[in-house]
């Protein structure tokens, strides 16, 4: 019934009506405008900057190329979850009834590319590009121009990888002026899913394939610049103060991160590069008479691994940084906690295999890399035990970063212990391309390195803007996001044990409830992002202002560490340009 | 600036970006939403995807940050003007829902759902912030944040 008549009628009418009335009430005197609050900061302060958007677009200030890239993974997170979000309602029914199978393909395609490089990377190094320079006592990066194009070069490569969409969404607004641009539409989404496994991914008559190796081979130059950066920043800028005995650990995490970059991204730049040519100039790298499908397993899996410890050592960082000081105690054990880095960031080179046991290879060789995929284990849990020796007997209060960290660790032990469940070979062989990998990496990727980049989203917030968010929803954010990542990913785990293989947009009708009941926690965990986006938005404009530097009453345990050191100067100074 | 003005330039803005996500999730879901569809219906032109869209957006962008402007302090939500826009936003987005959804059940009724009223509430923050901005005379004394105040 609602169907027939047309809403905007209804809603212009009513309006009008309510209006009319309104303006009598009013008198129609267009009052006098009072201050309604909607401005930004109340924090004037002169500053050398150009302002606008020319500052933005010109800037090499490493504080600014941060800022650009928290946006930039912000927007990339979002969109990403939009594809989340669409997966989920694909596998809320058995049948493939809500989207065609090639656009299920292309979903999930699509969520793990726009997830793993194009938000956790530049999350964590925009943070980096932030803090790092403050925590050694830095002006700035070393190279404050590479970090500018580091960071330019990933929209491109955003653009390249979901180019499809972005061209189609171009033909279509052309096409409402009557231009039809039939080139715009020639681009399809990709179904290669994030592994580009050959010789499917060489196949592919789809050109956007190209497009894509080509945008993640640039997004991973972006990713090797900035690494490089933050090596030299803090090997030749550090103050005179900071030495390597007191580094502060989000640096040390960060050095290792950058350190493994620089072995893991030129490996998976090359296998792109390789693949392009197979694809386009009849090269055989992969091909069934060539090296071989194996290969490209092997090249990818040799960036592949260490990758994840690429997205997964800055959280680690962020939860030693931020835990000790919501627990009123020094960081129980700092020296093994670097130790521990290090030695992730050498052994995780050594295990790439452990993703290829079910591809027939030598026993004698699955072994050891069995063997060394269990010593990984190790360094893993001296960080999670130190983390719980940290707040034995802490005083702990909690605050919205600690509730991140906490749900971090707890989520991180699930996603760890099923990962060494994976890692023995007779397992993996039972549970290869099950859901229940989906369960495990997404314990870890949407638990500890999401809940750690939202635990420093709020931890920093009154240091990036010089405002308060709204605790309470802070709070309330994070208990959300804790149990919607149970709610979701359990059952993955259990779908995993009943054999159903992943990535498929259809699945026998046994699993319903369980998949019913992961998408409603993907709601859970949706209702969160949404309560996290308007408080940060919000309190941006409106929050409280920050006078006093120690928001968080660090100084009463002496961990009034140096970036709020800085903001306190910071703060001094604008007060004396405000009258 | 004057504030019909202020009210047409949070319009344009709103739907600037609101046209902008409904395109994205068209694209996005390959066009099984059919969402200008819907806005057609919305605006009473069934089948007419193109007069339908254009009285959508001058009603976007005239009638209701006019509206809005008027009723603006009758809205809940104040003062924050961008929050009172986000109230208005929900109540059009209900008669959006009522009247575009076509024959969509299921799934796509559900994401049809939430991703309109996120770019409805985009719309309607958008309205209200970029008004507010440009009526504002100046900053109020902000409030000051007191850490040792745990009630908040
Ligand atoms: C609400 C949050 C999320 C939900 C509901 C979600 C859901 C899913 C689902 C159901 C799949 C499996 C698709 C399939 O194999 O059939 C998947 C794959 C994946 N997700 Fe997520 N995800 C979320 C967040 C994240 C985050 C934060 C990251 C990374 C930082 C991530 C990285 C990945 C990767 C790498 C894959 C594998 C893609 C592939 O198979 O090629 N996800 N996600
Ligand atoms: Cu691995």
């Amino acid at each position: 019934m609602f169907t027939e008549i047309p809403g905007l009628l209804v809603v212009t009418w009513a309006l009008l009506g309510l209006a009319i009335y309104a303006g009598y009430r009013q008198n129609w005197q267009l009052r006098s405008v009072a201050a309604d609050g909607g401005y930004l900061s109340g924090l004037g302060f002169e500053s050398e900057k150009p302002t606008g958007l020319f500052r933005w677009l010109t800037t090499v200030d490493h504080k600014d190329i941060g800022v650009l890239y928290i946006v930039f993974a912000t927007g990339a997170a979002l969109w990403g979850g939009t594809d989340a979000m669409m997966i989920r309602t694909e596998l809320f029914t058995a049948g493939t009834d809500v989207w065609s199978p090639d656009t299920y393909n292309a979903l999930f395609t699509a969520h793990g590319f726009t997830m793993l490089f194009f938000f956790a990377t530049p999350a964590f190094t925009g943070l980096a590009n932030y803090f790092i320079p403050i925590l050694v006592g830095a002006d700035d990066m070393a190279f404050p121009r590479i970090n500018a194009i580091a960071f330019w070069l990933l929209p491109p490569s955003l653009l390249l990888v979901r180019g499809g969409l972005v061209t189609e969404v171009l033909g279509k607004m052309l096409a409402t002026v009557g231009v039809r641009w039939e080139l715009l539409f020639s681009l399809k989404p990709p179904t290669t899913g994030w592994t580009l496994y050959t010789p499917h991914s060489a196949l592919l008559a789809n050109p956007q394939v190209d497009l894509v190796l080509l945008g993640l081979h640039l997004s991973g130059l972006a990713t090797v610049m900035a690494a490089i950066n933050i090596i030299v920043t803090i090997f030749t800028e550090r103050g005179e103060q900071i030495t390597w005995a007191n580094l502060d650990i989000f640096s040390w995490t960060l050095l290792t991160t950058s350190g493994i970059i620089l072995f893991a991204f030129p490996v998976l730049g090359s296998s792109l590069l390789m693949l392009v040519a197979d694809r386009n100039f009849g090269t055989t790298f992969f091909a069934v008479e060539g090296g071989g499908p194996i290969l490209w397993q092997h090249l990818f899996w040799f960036f592949g691994h260490p990758e994840v410890y690429i997205l997964v050592l800055p959280a680690f960082g962020l939860v030693s940084l931020i835990l000790p000081k919501f627990a009123g105690r020094k960081l129980f054990g700092f020296k093994f906690i670097v130790y521990s880095t290090l030695a992730i960031g050498v052994l995780s080179f050594g295990v790439w295999a452990h993703h290829m046991f079910a591809t027939g290879m030598d026993p004698r060789l699955r072994a050891s890399f069995m063997a060394v995929s269990l010593a990984i284990a190790i360094p893993s849990a001296v960080k999670t035990f130190n983390w719980m020796a940290t707040l034995w007997g802490g005083n702990v209060r909690w605050a919205a970063p600690q509730i991140f960290c906490v749900g971090g660790i707890m989520t991180f032990i699930v996603g760890g212990v099923t990962g060494v469940f994976l890692a023995s070979i007779p397992v993996d062989l039972v549970l290869h391309d099950t859901y229940y990998v989906v369960g495990h990496f997404h314990f870890i990727v949407m638990g500890v390195i999401t809940f750690a980049a939202f635990a420093a989203s709020y931890y920093w917030f009154p240091l990036l803007t010089g405002r308060m968010f709204n605790r309470r929803l802070g709070r309330i954010h994070g208990y959300l996001s804790i149990v919607g990542v149970f709610v979701t990913f359990m059952p993955l785990i259990l779908i995993g044990y009943g054999g159903l293989p992943r990535r498929f947009a259809s699945y026998p009708a046994a699993f319903e409830p369980l998949q019913q009941i992961s998408s409603f926690g993907a709601v859970i965990i949706g209702v969160g992002v949404v309560i996290w986006l308007t408080n940060l938005v919000q309190s941006y404009r409106l929050g409280p202002i920050v006078t006093d530097a120690d928001v968080w009453n660090l100084r009463e345990s002496g961990q009034f560490s140096r970036e709020w050191q800085w903001f306190e100067t910071q703060l001094e100074e604008r007060t004396k340009f405000r009258r | 600036m004057n504030r019909p003005l202020s009210a047409i330039a949070g319009g344009v803005t709103g739907i600037a970006v609101m046209s902008l996500l409904l395109l994205f999730l068209e694209v996005e879901t390959r066009s099984n939403l059919a969402i200008f569809e819907s806005v057609a219906r919305f605006a009473g032109m069934p089948g007419n995807v193109t007069f339908g869209f254009i009285l959508f957006v001058l009603a976007g962008v005239f009638a209701w940050p006019l509206a809005f402007m008027a009723l603006e302090r009758y809205i809940p939500g104040g003062p924050d003007p961008a929050t009172r826009g986000m109230v208005l936003a929900v109540a059009l987005w209900v008669v959006f829902v009522l009247t575009g959804r076509g024959g969509l059940s299921g799934g796509l009724l559900a994401i049809y759902v939430i991703f309109t009223l996120l770019a409805h509430l985009c719309y309607g923050f958008l309205l209200g912030a970029v008004y507010g901005r440009l009526t504002s005379e100046g900053p109020l004394e902000p409030e000051r944040y007191d850490p040792s105040d745990v009630s908040q």
